[in-house]
């Protein structure tokens, strides 16, 4: 078993951190999810390896942002501690404008159209999506049709506004 | 056949649509232009949407090592981390202030500051073998039973928080830095450092972690085993902005002797390494503490190389 999963870790690592960083929107954390996830298929040696680690990354994901919302709340009434700003930092923040920008136009997907782009996004093949999302497997193509349409749209959208905010 | 809708044309631009499916499409786009233009559009669809998603990627960054059969190390989060943390930590200090006054007649010599550097190393080394703690402790023990007898070691350690107020300076440096995080990946290290960290070449890494000392924006201790019940943990500071200018050792096993050594050291060694390394190399504040004597460390040291990719 730990052969088999040394194996799917090497394929689905940077898969999975990819996946659930799109939920987290940080790498750090992202990483430790992942690792977390290969943590506990080590213990459970789940059947479908593959697919069972981005059920459990993507619960986990998910409680991790309600807990990161629950924190950041109480945070505001503590008061921000000062961040260092260095060269790295304003190079960190121009790529997280344009990260920012694609986050915002993911979030206009529905749920479900942002799962399966996301999960095609990190090589899963429609039969894995439909297995993970419980659609037809023939209901993954369109669903993905309609995603990238909306991303896309929404994404030309907020470019389109933000010129204009910006005069 | 009529003609080929969205989802159909998404399957077969993704390579996902069924062989006898995909002969029906192409027999259909070969007799039909509007289609094709719609193929060519939904592909252009396609790459930009991956474009995007692309700029939401994750950095790319170098597999970490999976450690099979070691189902605890990877990642555990931080707050499985910290109630064990705590408790290392107690349980380090009382040992320390027991064999603190356990050993009255040495604390005076030279020796009783090495071995305060031996629970610098305990303390960084225990949250992360937990389980595998009980061999880690024997060595310790038996040399505070050298000491003084194992009663009075007990009875010290329960009077410790009480005993503690006058502690050695070898102690407060064992304290001044706190292992705040879960394990690190070596990837995750590398970008808190901004440089490859710096560990013993030709010894195995048990871990990383984060940890926090004043005066540094990150710091990471890298455990590295010397033999089955010894290990020295490999500390890489960088200092917060203010002070990278100049190469701050603070800290140190034994900061009278020691910390003047290493500011000498570096310097020299630095040339050696600059060359094969990036030039974050200055900046970094390195420190070997671990159950070994002090001019092992030093050695130690100078041995430190960046872990490459």
């Amino acid at each position: 078993m730990p052969d088999d999963l040394a194996d799917v870790y090497r394929t689905t690592y940077r898969a999975l951190v990819r996946f659930v960083y799109r939920k987290v929107w940080d790498v750090e954390r992202a990483e430790d999810l992942a690792q977390e996830a290969f943590a506990r298929a080590l213990v459970h040696k789940p059947e479908n390896a593959r697919g069972w680690l981005f059920v459990v990354a993507a619960n986990m994901a998910r409680d991790d942002a309600r807990r990161w919302a629950r924190e950041r709340r109480h945070l505001t009434l503590l008061g921000a501690e000062p961040q260092d700003s260095t060269p790295a930092v304003d190079e960190a923040l121009h790529a997280e404008g344009e990260r920012s920008q694609v986050r915002a136009a993911l979030e206009q997907l529905t749920p479900r159209d942002r799962e399966v782009l996301l999960l095609w996004d990190s090589g899963l093949s429609y039969e894995e999506i439909a297995a993970q999302t419980g659609l037809a497997r023939g209901a993954v193509g369109t669903t993905l049709a309609r995603a990238r349409r909306r991303l896309v749209d929404a994404y030309e959208a907020g470019k389109k506004g933000e010129h204009v905010a910006r005069g | 056949m009529s003609h080929v809708d969205d989802g159909t044309l998404h399957a077969y631009l993704d390579g996902e649509l069924p062989p006898d499916e995909a002969r029906g499409v192409d027999a259909h786009l070969a007799q039909c232009p509007d289609c094709r233009t719609r193929l060519e559009e939904e592909r252009a669809l396609i790459g930009r949407a991956d474009e995007l998603l692309g700029r939401a990627a994750p950095p790319d960054r170098a597999l970490p090592p999976f450690r099979p059969g070691d189902a605890k190390a990877p990642g555990r989060l931080w707050w499985q981390v910290r109630l064990p943390l705590a408790w290392a930590a107690t349980v380090v200090l009382a040992l320390g202030a027991g064999l603190y006054l356990g050993s009255g007649t040495l604390r005076r010599e030279p020796p009783a500051e090495k071995r305060t550097g031996d629970l610098a190393a305990s303390e960084t080394i225990a949250p992360s073998k937990r389980p595998a703690s009980v061999p880690a402790r024997p060595p310790a023990a038996l040399r505070v039973r050298d000491n003084a007898a194992v009663a009075p070691r007990e009875r010290d350690r329960a009077m410790a928080p009480a005993a503690a107020p006058a502690p050695p300076t070898g102690l407060l440096d064992a304290r001044s830095y706190a292992l705040t995080g879960p394990p690190l990946t070596v990837d995750s290290a590398r970008v808190l450092l901004g440089a490859d960290p710096r560990v013993v070449p030709d010894l195995p890494i048990r871990s990383v972690h984060r940890a926090r000392m004043i005066g540094y924006a990150a710091v990471v201790v890298v455990e590295q085993p010397l033999d089955s019940s010894t290990a020295i943990a490999v500390i890489n500071g960088r200092p917060s902005q203010l002070m990278l200018a100049e190469v701050v050792v603070a800290g140190a096993a034994q900061p009278d002797s020691l910390a003047p050594a290493a500011r000498k050291a570096k310097p020299a060694a630095a040339p050696a390494r600059a060359a094969a390394t990036d030039h974050a190399d200055a900046g970094l504040f390195l420190d070997v503490r671990g159950p070994v004597p002090a001019d092992s460390l030093v050695a130690l040291r100078r041995r430190l190389q960046p872990l490459r990719p």
